[in-house]
C-alpha cells in the first residue's frame, strides 16, 4: 500500500498554484489572443484536472481498473459534447 | 470503487451543464464577454487558490491517519473544513454585489439584459449554486470524518471513510477548475 509523503502533497500543490498562474496571466495580459487564450485556458485547466487526479486522487497508485474507468467516462463525455457541437451549429 | 461510480455520476450532472454552456457560448460569444466582465478575476482566483490548498490539506489528512496520526489528521480536516467556509464566504460577496445590482433572474436588470447575457448569469448562478451546495455537502462529510475520527471509528487500519471524502472533496475542486477559467476568463 503507497501511502504519499506530505511532501509529495506539498510538491502537487505548487504544480497547481503555478498552473494557476499561468492560465490567468494569459488570459488577462493575452487577451488579444482571443480564441486561442481559451482554448489554452482549457488546455491548462485539463492538466490540472490531471494532476488531481494522478497525484491527489491517488490514481498513480492505484489498480490500473480506475485509470480505465476514468478515461473511458472522460471519452464518453467528450464525445457527447462534440456530438451535440456537430449538431447545433450545423443548423 | 462504489465512490469512484458515484463521483462519475456527478461529472457527468455538471458535464451535461458544460454541454449547455458550450452551446449557449457559442450562439452568444460577445454577450458572454461582455457577462463576463461582471466578475471580479481576483475574487475568482482566490477561490480557487483556496480551493487547491483545501485540496492538498484533505490528502495530507489521509496520509496522516494512514502514518497513525489521528491528531494531525483532524487537524489537517478542520483546515480543509476552515478554507471550504471562506470559498462560501467569498462566493456570498459575489453573489450578493450581483443580487443587489439586480443580475438575478426574475430580478429588473436580468430580465431587461439582451438574451446572450442573461443566459450566462443564469448559467453563472445555477452552476457556482450548484457548486455551491456540493460544497456545503463536502464540508458535512468532513465533519462527520472528524467525529467519527476522535471516536476512534476511523483510524489507522480503518480510514476508508477519509479517502472517499477525499476523493468527493477532489471532485468538487476539479469541477471548480473548469468553471473559474470558463465564466471568469472569457477575454
Amino acid at each position: 500500500m503507497h501511502i504519499t509523503s506530505y511532501k509529495d502533497h506539498f510538491s502537487t500543490l505548487i504544480a497547481l498554484l503555478l498552473l494557476t498562474v499561468i492560465t490567468v496571466v494569459i488570459s488577462v495580459f493575452g487577451a488579444n489572443l482571443r480564441s486561442l487564450s481559451v482554448f489554452t485556458a482549457l488546455l491548462i485547466a485539463t492538466v490540472k484536472v490531471i494532476v488531481v487526479a494522478y497525484y491527489f486522487m491517488h490514481l498513480k497508485y492505484d489498480k490500473k481498473i480506475y485509470t480505465w474507468l476514468v478515461l473511458i467516462v472522460a471519452i464518453l463525455f467528450v464525445s457527447f459534447a462534440v456530438l451535440t457541437s456537430i449538431e447545433y451549429l450545423n443548423r | 470503487m462504489g465512490m469512484w461510480l458515484f463521483l462519475f455520476t456527478e461529472l457527468l450532472l455538471f458535464g451535461g451543464l458544460f454541454i449547455v454552456y458550450m452551446v449557449y457560448r457559442s450562439l452568444n460569444p460577445e454577450s458572454f464577454l461582455l457577462a463576463s466582465f461582471e466578475l471580479d478575476v481576483a475574487m475568482g482566483t482566490f477561490n480557487t487558490v483556496v480551493l487547491l490548498v483545501s485540496s492538498m490539506t484533505i490528502a495530507m489528512s489521509i496520509t496522516a491517519i494512514q502514518t497513525g496520526n489521528a491528531k494531525k489528521s483532524i487537524f489537517l480536516l478542520y483546515t480543509t473544513l476552515g478554507l471550504a467556509i471562506v470559498f462560501l464566504i467569498v462566493k456570498y460577496f459575489e453573489w450578493s454585489a450581483k443580487i443587489h445590482h439586480g443580475l438575478f433572474p426574475g430580478f429588473e436588470v436580468y430580465d431587461n439584459l439582451p438574451p446572450g447575457e442573461s443566459l450566462f448569469f443564469f448559467l453563472y448562478f445555477f452552476m457556482t449554486g450548484l457548486h455551491a451546495l456540493h460544497i456545503i455537502i463536502g464540508g458535512i462529510i468532513i465533519s462527520v470524518v472528524i467525529y467519527r475520527t476522535k471516536k476512534g471509528l476511523v483510524n489507522k487500519e480503518k480510514y476508508t471513510l477519509t479517502e472517499n471524502a477525499g476523493l468527493y472533496w477532489h471532485l468538487v475542486d476539479l469541477i471548480w477548475i473548469y468553471l473559474f477559467p470558463l465564466f471568469y476568463l472569457i477575454h
